[in-house]
């Protein structure tokens, strides 16, 4: 009776399972069993690094492939990957690069659904490399999905699946959220990318280099990030796509799908024509005509960044603040008038617009501001700013009608401002309009006053019209 | 998406050319209800005296030659023709100019009687077939702003409604729409139309491997865009 009661549960269970990870991209990123095909205990090797990776941190079964070994400090080793008797959900492949068609085959015997295959030496190193790719391509084709060649495949914060064969005192990982996933062509980019945002406490829970591109492309990885619910914010880097007939529409008509869900940031590389020949040789992909791709990305409504930390920079505030609501007024307070000058300009700039406030809500500012204070906006606190005054600004003005977002200017040098204040702009947040903070400086109280609004969702930008950007850019994602 | 090669280009191809000659042309654009001028290919004097009593004056009269690019540079047209008298002078003034400059062996199809469009603000509508995202619109203002100033936008087909009107307001010379000084306010659906109509054509037609809609006149608003000279350059695809 027990038995006949559990098993429907059972059954349900399994359905549940299988309705989750079904496509080939789910077990891409998150697999309950990986098979490293060229597995090695020698440390400085990419192999090494990888197997090192997983089997310290993945969270689900790791099986390690290599003749050569049978057995080390206890783990041990298969000659191929049709001696493991246990089903695999990824296979990581690690060998030179003339074996790789051989082992790809084994691993589409085996029932593996998906592989990483990391090895370069294939299109991107000339012609006899393209004929590998070829002969590779007609091992593979319907019959496994493959991520690569020439990549570094999937970083995953969350499972702990890390093919990126950089060793961790030289590339940093970052935690999981706020929620960004990297979608990147080049691998040493997004290797640096991770480095630089874990550095910065920046979140990047998911990312994926696609190298040259044999199968699996962007849109699809677009696709699979649209539909998972850990991603908030999508990044992208790009330096070209290479398949001429309807590659480039495909992309367009995927971003243009999921834009629409999550906001796309991109940053397109090889944009004059010095550059294409870089590009070329790097992941054997044309540049393309930059105006075409620029094209693309206003069609697609998605936002083109231009340059990489410009592009972190925003997908922070996307990730983290709400879109405003139809509106392009910009509340501005500040403690100093030069920076809120500077900001009007930045903001005026981009389309938005700091409007004046109607002379009775100035009445109220004034009622309990310092007569020197300022309250037209941008609403000048001066150099005798306290925190007090920020929160009575922010709570009087930013829930009205009149405004629909918040630049913030705070120079802490000023003694009256305190690290209450930071508290006072987290708080801010409950209007649900978006809120950016600029603080510029070098002191140990200013740079604890920015990691407290960042951890707590605030974006903070050292320079006014980096703020105003984000201002418009995150303005302009909304339709 | 219509079925099959567009006859017109197909013809084209049989007679292996790679250019559409202008009434072709005019005729692909009315297919897809983009405003032409109007016109007539006739053969000679008598024909075209026919055919504008149709048409009306102001006329514009052109040689249609597969073997002359540059119908200017050989004095093979004529602008702003505007009764019987000037326009019998005007056919003889081209079969002579043709005679003069343009090569011996340059076949002639005819002559183009066409309607003089009033003048309007001058924009071009030009496409090219990228290897990667297949065609692409390119829009700007007709003249030195294309050129010197390369202000100008690009979309890929297929081009919505929304995204005809984000290319014209994107250029820097769109104010020129909005009336500027003494200028009227100019009939931006109207460009706005023919963009995604163009976008159609060209999504139908795969052969077409380039095409310039220059100029494209815009009159004021409510009174509509034509294109008011065309070019097709097509392939094998």
């Amino acid at each position: 009776m027990e038995e006949q009661k559990q098993q429907p549960q059972e059954i349900k269970a399994v359905s549940e399972v299988s309705l989750v990870i079904t496509s080939p991209l789910d077990l891409l990123f998150n697999p309950r069993s990986v098979a490293i095909i060229g597995a090695t205990p020698r440390e400085n090797s990419v192999g090494g690094v990888i197997t090192k990776n997983l089997l310290t941190k993945f969270k689900g079964k790791v099986y390690l492939i290599n003749p050569k070994y049978d057995e080390v400090n206890g783990i041990k080793y298969y000659k191929s990957i049709l001696d493991i008797q246990d089903s695999i959900d990824l296979a990581v492949i690690v060998v030179p690069a003339p074996a790789v068609p051989k082992v790809a085959d084994e691993c589409a015997r085996k029932g593996v659904k998906v592989t990483i295959i990391i090895s370069g030496g294939f299109s991107e190193v000339g012609e006899e490399g393209a004929k590998l790719e070829e002969e590779l391509r007609r091992v593979v084709q319907n019959r496994i999905r493959v991520l690569g060649p020439n990549c570094i495949g999937v970083y995953n914060a969350f499972n702990g699946l890390d093919t990126f064969f950089l060793p961790e005192d030289r590339m940093g990982r970052p935690k999981p959220g706020p929620p960004v996933a990297l979608i990147s062509q080049s691998g040493a980019v997004a290797g640096a990318i991770l480095d630089w945002a874990a550095r910065r406490n920046i979140g990047v829970g998911l990312a994926v280099n696609y190298g040259n591109k044999l199968d699996i492309n962007e849109a699809e990885l677009l696709e699979y990030f649209a539909r998972d619910s850990r991603v908030k914010v999508i990044v992208m880097y790009m330096e070209g796509l290479k398949y001429p007939g309807g590659e480039g529409k495909k992309l367009l008509e995927v971003m243009k799908e999921v834009s629409s869900v999550k906001p796309i940031v991109v940053y397109k590389a090889g944009r004059t024509k010095a550059a294409t020949g870089a590009v070329k040789s790097h992941t054997a992909a044309l540049a393309g005509n930059y105006e075409i791709y620029r094209a693309m990305l206003k069609q697609a409504n998605v936002i083109e960044a231009d340059n990489l930390t410009d592009a972190f920079d925003m997908a922070k505030a996307l990730a983290t603040q709400p879109l405003p609501r139809g509106g392009n007024r910009v509340l501005v307070i500040t403690d100093s008038g030069g920076m809120g000058i500077q900001s009007v300009d930045a903001l005026d700039m981009r389309g938005l617009q700091v409007p004046e406030l109607s002379e009775s809500l100035q009445e109220i500012l004034r009622k309990q501001l310092p007569p020197l204070a300022v309250t037209r906006n941008p609403i000048d606190l001066t150099g005798s700013a306290t925190d007090a005054m920020y929160k009575f600004v922010l709570d009087t003005v930013l829930p009205t009608s009149y405004v629909d977002m918040a630049l913030i200017i705070a120079l802490m040098q000023i003694p009256g401002l305190t690290a209450n204040l930071g508290n006072y702009i987290i708080e801010a947040k409950r209007f649900n309009k978006p809120i950016v903070v600029v603080s510029f400086g070098g002191n140990e109280y200013v740079a604890k006053f920015e990691s407290h609004l960042e951890e707590n969702g605030i974006p903070v930008y050292h320079a006014p019209h980096r703020a105003a950007k984000r201002c418009g850019r995150c303005m302009s994602t909304q339709k | 998406m219509r079925g099959g090669m567009n006859p017109i280009i197909t013809k084209a191809l049989e007679e292996g050319r790679y250019k559409l000659l202008e009434h072709e042309s005019f005729e692909l654009l009315r297919q897809y209800n983009i405003p032409v001028p109007d016109f007539a290919l006739v053969q000679d004097v008598n024909e075209a005296l026919k055919v504008v009593k149709d048409i009306g004056y102001p006329v514009v009269l052109k040689v249609v030659s597969p073997d002359i690019i540059h119908k200017s540079d050989v004095g093979g047209v004529i602008l702003n023709i505007s009764n019987d008298d000037d326009l019998r002078s005007a056919c003889e003034r081209i079969r002579n100019n043709i005679k003069e400059k343009a090569p011996p062996y340059a076949r002639i199809s005819g002559f183009l009687v066409q309607r003089m469009v009033p003048e309007g603000l001058e924009t071009i509508i030009g496409a090219t077939k990228d290897p990667i995202f297949g065609h692409v619109i390119a829009f700007g203002l007709g003249g030195v702003m294309v050129e010197v100033l390369q202000d100008v936008s690009f979309r890929i087909v297929p081009i919505t409604e929304e995204d005809a009107r984000a290319m014209v307001r994107e250029i820097k010379g769109y104010r020129l729409f909005n009336g500027y000084r003494n200028m009227p306010v100019r009939d931006e659906e109207a460009v706005i139309y023919i963009i995604t109509k163009f976008s159609e054509l060209l999504s139908d037609n795969p052969n077409i491997v380039e095409a310039d809609l220059n100029p494209v006149i815009v009159l004021e608003r409510g009174k509509g865009a034509y294109a008011a000279d065309a070019r097709f350059i097509i392939g094998s695809v």
